[in-house]
C-alpha cells in the first residue's frame, strides 16, 4: 500500500529580526493545542516562550538555535523549524531551509520588507522553497499591509496576492476578510481561539471584491479549470481557487498573503489552514541526493518509506541524555532497532530511540517515515552528514556554508576551565559549521571564529553558562588575507650538503593573480627538467606558502604558479627537497608580486526614522564606509552601506546613543576588498609588534 | 581591438596592464551617444544647468542616464541617483550591469578595483514619488554635505511625473542646481497617445520645456533605437539621430 504523505507539511517560519517569528510559533502551538497557554518572548511572566528553551534566548529576546516541534491541525501534522532571525545565525536558516519543504515569510506591517528578509528571502530561493507570507503586527501604529505586499513585488520580486484584507488596522485591529470564502473572521475568547465567521461588513465588500479579482486573476494563470469559469462567468467555488493558488504556490510564482497580529492572537488560524492548503507536501518536492557509487549521478528521492532509508542529520544538540540528533527522513523508514550507515566515515549504527521533538521536551516514537522530521538519540556525527541503509551510497547534496570572517582569542582562567573549555569547543564545532577554531601554534592561544560579534559572544556566554567554563576574550580580529598584484618570476635553487644525504632541488616559473579561485598549480615542464615524480612536492611547497604570507603572516589566497623549468640531481634529489624549494621560490617571488592585504567588507543596512539619517550617515563615514544609498520611506529611511569589518565592532552601542535606541542594523559578509594604504601600513605595524611580543 | 596598447590574457589569470583604466574611460566616452551628439561640454551641461531624456516607457531612458553617471564617476566627478520608482539594489543593477556591459571584455581584477574606486562617485537616494519635493532633497543633500560625505557634481532625478508636478518644482531644482553648482538630469516619460510637435517636445512637457537646456529623445524603431537631439545643441554638431544597441544603449561598436 502507498503511503499517503499528502497530510505532512514540513515548514520553517523565517522572516527579519523582531518580525514576531516566535512569537507566532507560540500561537501556533497554542491554536494545535500542543501547549495549553501563551507565554510571549519578553512576557512579564518570566516564562519566554515555548520555541526560546535556551536560557540565553529567553534572556536577550531572540532565537538563536532553531528548534524543532510538531503539531496537528485539521488532521495535518505539522512540522515546524522556527529559524533565528539574526544574521550571525544565517547557517541556522541555511539547515532549515534544506530540510524544509515550504515555508511562512513573516513580515512586520510597519518595518515591511527590511534587510533581512532579503537575505531570508535569497536562501528559499537557493533551497527553491515554496512559502506563503504572514504580514504580523497588523495592530501597529502605522500598519500598512498592502504597502508590504507592494513591497514584496518590488523588493523581493515576489508575485504577491492578498488571500485577505484586514478588518480594521492598528488598534482597531478586528479580524480580517477571507477573500478565497469572501467572509468575514474574527477572533474571540481570552487567546482568540474561537473563530467566528460572518458576513463582510458593508464598507468593506467593494474592496474585498477587487482584492478577490486580484487573486481570482493571478491565480488563473495555473488553472485552466478557473480560467474557463472565469470566462463562462460561472461561480468559483473555494476549492478549485485553492488548487489553482496551490499550483502557483509550488512553483514560486505566486505568494500567496496571509495577515493579522500573532500578539493579539488574530489571523493566525486562517494562516494555518493557508499552510495546510498552499504549502507543499514532501512528496510534492523533488529532493535529490547524489549516487556516491556512479559518479555522483543526481538520483531524484521518491518519498517512498518501504524503499532504503536515505536521510540527512541537519542539526546536533547536545542535552542532559546525550548527542541528539535532528534528522529528516527522505526515503524508507527509521525505525528503532534499524542500521543506517552515516555516508561521510562508512560506520554502521544501530538506531536507539526515535523521538520527536516538542522545543525542549520530546516523544518517544516508533519510526520516522520518508517525510518526517525527528530526532535521534546517541548517535555519533557532524551536522550535514548523510545516514543510509546498508548497501545504498547515496549522499544528499552539501549545504553552502560561509566562510567565517571574524576571530577572538580566548583564554581559560584555569585547568578545570580548560577542560570545559575543550569539551564546549567540541561540541559547538560539531553543531555549527560556521563556528571554527585552532591553536594559535606562535601564540599559544586558542582561536574561535565566527559570522560575527554576536555570534562569538554567544557562544563565550554558553561555553560560560552550560559548561561552567570561565574564559576571558581577546579583542576580535578580523580575518585579513593577502594577495599579489602583478606576476613575478622565479628561479630558485634549494641545495643543502651538511653531511649525510644532501638536498637539491631547482624550481623556474612564475606567480600571477587569479581571480576567482584561491590557488593554481600548473604544470608546464616538458621533457622531464624535474622529474614527475617530484612535482606533487613542488606543489604541496608552494601550497604551504599560502597558509600564511612571509611579512604580515595573513593566508594568501588569488595565487596561480605556473612551473616551467627545473633541475633534478639523481641522488641528492627529494620529495623533501622539492617542498623546499617550492617554498624559496615563492619566498623569492611574492615580494615582487606587489602582495596587498584584502579585509571582509560586510553590507551594513542601517533603518533609522529619517530625523537620524543625517548622524547614521555621518557614522557609517567616519568608519570608512562607502554609502551605496539611502531609501526614504516616509517616516523612516534605509541606509545601505559597505563597511569594513575592522570598523565596526562597538557599532551598536554607537548607533544606539545616536539615535536615541530607534535605528536598528543588521550586517553580513559582504566581499573581501583591498585596504587603503594608510590601514595597511598599520596593520603591517601591528603584525610586527606581534612578532615581537611572541619572540 | 584598435587601441593598439599592449595587453594579453588568459583565462582567470592577469597580467597587470594599467592602460586598460584609461581604455574604459575612454570607450565610455567613445560610446557614450549623448557625449557625440555634439554638446559642446564634456558633461553636456553647464553649472545650475537641467537636461532631459524623453522617450516611451521601456525605451531606455535610465540606462542613458546611467551612461551620463558613469562618464562622470569615471572622471571622478560624484552623482547622486535620485531614483522615485525602483529600490537602490535595483538601481545599482543597472550601473553594475552596464559597466559589465563595457569593461566586460578586460575581465580583470583591475576592472573590479577600478568598479570599487569608482563606486565612491555615486550615491542613491530612492523617495517615494509623493514623498519628493525640492526642500526634501535639499534637506538631504545638506545632510551629506555638511558633513563632507558627498557633494555631488551631476544629479539624476528618475521617475518624476511631469505631467503631475507643476513648473514651480522644477524652477526650485534649477535654482538649487545653481546655488550648488550641480547639474540635473531627468528621465522624461512621454505618452505614446500624444502626438508629437514639430519641434519635438510633447505637448504634456511644454510648459517646462523652457526650464531645460539640453534636451534629447529616445525613440525605437522596431529592433532599433535612435537618439535625436531637440534642444541645446551647438550649430555646427551633426543633427542626425544616432543608433543605438538596444541590449545596452551604447552607440553600436
Amino acid at each position: 500500500m502507498k503511503f499517503d504523505d499528502q497530510k505532512i507539511r514540513n515548514i520553517g517560519i523565517s522572516a527579519h529580526i523582531d518580525s514576531g517569528k516566535t512569537t507566532l510559533s507560540e500561537r501556533i502551538l497554542f491554536y494545535t493545542k500542543r501547549i495549553h497557554a501563551i507565554h510571549d518572548v519578553k512576557g512579564k511572566d518570566g516564562v519566554g516562550a515555548t520555541m526560546d528553551s535556551m536560557a540565553l534566548e529567553k534572556e536577550r529576546g531572540i532565537t538563536i538555535a532553531s528548534a524543532a516541534t510538531y503539531c496537528e491541525w485539521k488532521g495535518y501534522e505539522i512540522n515546524v523549524i522556527d529559524t533565528p532571525g539574526h544574521v550571525d545565525f544565517t547557517i541556522e536558516v541555511e539547515r532549515s531551509m534544506r530540510v524544509l519543504d515550504g515555508a511562512i515569510l513573516v513580515l512586520c506591517s510597519v518595518g515591511g520588507v527590511q534587510s533581512q528578509s532579503i537575505t531570508v528571502d535569497q536562501q528559499m530561493k537557493r533551497y527553491k522553497v515554496p512559502s506563503i507570507a504572514f504580514i504580523n503586527k497588523c495592530d501597529r501604529t502605522g500598519a500598512n499591509p498592502f504597502r508590504v505586499i507592494e513591497q514584496l513585488r518590488a523588493k523581493l520580486g515576489h508575485n504577491a496576492v492578498a488571500m485577505q484584507i484586514p478588518i480594521g488596522l492598528e488598534t482597531n485591529l478586528q479580524g480580517v476578510v477571507d477573500l478565497v470564502a469572501m467572509k468575514a473572521v474574527y477572533f474571540d475568547g481570552d487567546s482568540g481561539e474561537n473563530v467566528r465567521t460572518e458576513e463582510i461588513p458593508a464598507e468593506l465588500l467593494a474592496d474585498a471584491q477587487a482584492k478577490r479579482e486580484k487573486l481570482i486573476d493571478a491565480a488563473s494563470l495555473f488553472s485552466d479549470e478557473l480560467t474557463e469559469a472565469i470566462l463562462e462567468e460561472k461561480e468559483i467555488d473555494p476549492e478549485m481557487l485553492y488548487a489553482a493558488i496551490r499550483k502557483g504556490t509550488l512553483k514560486r510564482e505566486i505568494t500567496p498573503v496571509f495577515m493579522g497580529s500573532a500578539y493579539k492572537n488574530k489571523g493566525v488560524q486562517p494562516m494555518l489552514d493557508g499552510v495546510t492548503c498552499l504549502l507543499p507536501a514532501p512528496s510534492d518536492v523533488e529532493n535529490i541526493a547524489l549516487d556516491m557509487d556512479r559518479d555522483e549521478q543526481p538520483v531524484v528521492l521518491s518519498t517512498d518509506p518501504s524503499k532504503p532509508i536515505v536521510s540527512l542529520a541537519f542539526k546536533l544538540e547536545d542535552g542532559q541524555y546525550g548527542q541528539l540528533t535532528y534528522i529528516r527522513v527522505y526515503e524508507g523508514t527509521i525505525a528503532k532497532g534499524s542500521t543506517i550507515v552515516n555516508v561521510r566515515n562508512g560506520r554502521k549504527v544501530k538506531v536507539g530511540r526515535v523521538v520527536r521533538m516538542h522545543a525542549d521536551q520530546m516523544e518517544d516514537v516508533e519510526e520516522l517515515k520518508a517525510g518526517y522530521i525527528g530526532a535521534l538519540f546517541g548517535i555519533e556525527c557532524a551536522s550535514g552528514d548523510t545516514f543510509v541503509s546498508p548497501g545504498v551510497n547515496m549522499t544528499m547534496t552539501s549545504m553552502y556554508v560561509p566562510a567565517p570572517v571574524i576571530s577572538l582569542a580566548i583564554v581559560p582562567k584555569d585547568n578545570k576551565a580548560q577542560m570545559a573549555m575543550a569539551k564546549a569547543l567540541n561540541r559547538f564545532t560539531k553543531e555549527d559549521p560556521t563556528f571554527k577554531t585552532h591553536v594559535d601554534p606562535e601564540t599559544n592561544e586558542t582561536i574561535i571564529e565566527g559570522m560575527g560579534e554576536l555570534h562569538l559572544d554567544i557562544y563565550v556566554e554558553r561555553m560560560k553558562r552550560e559548561y561552567s567554563a570561565e574564559v576571558t576574550t581577546g579583542n576580535p580580529r578580523v580575518a585579513y588575507r593577502e594577495t599579489i598584484t602583478q606576476r613575478a618570476d622565479f628561479n630558485y635553487t634549494h641545495r643543502k650538503q651538511t653531511g649525510g644525504a644532501g638536498q637539491y632541488g631547482r624550481i623556474a616559473g612564475y606567480i600571477e593573480p587569479v581571480t576567482d579561485a584561491e590557488f593554481v598549480f600548473e604544470n608546464q615542464i616538458f621533457g622531464g627538467a624535474i622529474p614527475t615524480q617530484y612535482i606533487p612536492a613542488c606543489e604541496k611547497g608552494f601550497k604551504e606558502s599560502m597558509a600564511k604570507g612571509p611579512k604580515l603572516e595573513f593566508p594568501i589566497t588569488g595565487v596561480k604558479v605556473v612551473i616551467d623549468d627545473g633541475a633534478a640531481h639523481a641522488v641528492d634529489s627529494s620529495d623533501m627537497a622539492f617542498q623546499a624549494a617550492a617554498r624559496g621560490a615563492f619566498r623569492e617571488a611574492y615580494l615582487r608580486a606587489k602582495p596587498v592585504v584584502h579585509e571582509p567588507i560586510m553590507k551594513v543596512v542601517v533603518e533609522t526614522p529619517t530625523e537620524f539619517q543625517g548622524s547614521v550617515m555621518g557614522l557609517i563615514n567616519q568608519r570608512r564606509g562607502i554609502i551605496i544609498g539611502t531609501q526614504d520611506e516616509g517616516l523612516q529611511c534605509v541606509v545601505e552601506a559597505q563597511v569594513p569589518l575592522a570598523e565596526m565592532f562597538g557599532y551598536s552601542t554607537v548607533l544606539r546613543s545616536a539615535t536615541q535606541g530607534k535605528a536598528q542594523f543588521t550586517m553580513e559578509f559582504a566581499m573581501y576588498r583591498q585596504v587603503p594604504q594608510s590601514v595597511a601600513e598599520k596593520i603591517a605595524l601591528e603584525a610586527s609588534q606581534k612578532k615581537t611580543s611572541v619572540a | 581591438m584598435a587601441t593598439g596598447v599592449a595587453f594579453w590574457r588568459e583565462r582567470n589569470v592577469i597580467h597587470l596592464v594599467c592602460e586598460e583604466i584609461n581604455m574604459i574611460k575612454n570607450e565610455i566616452i567613445a560610446r557614450n551617444p549623448l557625449i557625440n551628439l555634439g554638446y559642446g561640454n564634456e558633461y553636456i551641461l553647464n553649472d545650475g544647468g537641467l537636461g532631459a531624456v524623453l522617450a516611451h516607457a521601456g525605451v531606455g531612458k535610465t540606462a542613458l542616464l546611467v551612461q551620463v553617471a558613469l562618464h562622470a564617476m569615471t572622471h571622478e566627478q560624484p552623482v547622486l541617483h535620485v531614483s522615485l520608482n525602483d529600490a537602490v539594489s535595483k538601481v545599482d543593477i543597472w550601473y553594475r550591469e552596464l559597466f559589465h556591459d563595457i569593461a566586460g571584455k578586460y575581465d580583470s581584477a583591475d576592472m573590479r578595483g577600478f568598479w570599487e574606486r569608482t563606486l565612491v562617485y555615486r550615491f542613491i537616494m530612492t523617495f517615494k514619488v509623493e514623498g519628493f519635493s525640492a526642500p526634501r532633497l535639499e534637506e538631504r543633500l545638506t545632510d551629506l554635505m555638511q558633513q563632507n560625505i558627498f557633494k555631488p557634481h551631476t544629479v539624476i532625478i528618475d521617475g518624476l511625473r511631469f505631467d503631475e508636478s507643476g513648473r514651480g518644482l522644477l524652477m526650485e531644482l534649477k535654482e538649487m542646481a545653481a546655488r550648488y553648482a550641480m547639474r540635473i538630469w531627468f528621465t522624461v516619460h512621454t505618452h505614446r497617445h500624444e502626438p508629437p510637435q514639430k519641434d519635438g517636445i510633447p505637448l504634456s512637457f511644454r510648459h517646462v520645456a523652457d526650464l531645460f537646456d539640453v534636451l534629447v529623445e529616445l525613440k525605437a524603431h522596431g529592433p532599433q533605437i535612435d537618439i535625436k537631439p531637440i534642444k541645446g545643441q551647438s550649430a555646427d554638431a551633426k543633427k542626425d539621430a544616432i543608433q543605438l544597441d538596444p541590449t545596452t544603449m551604447l552607440i553600436k561598436g
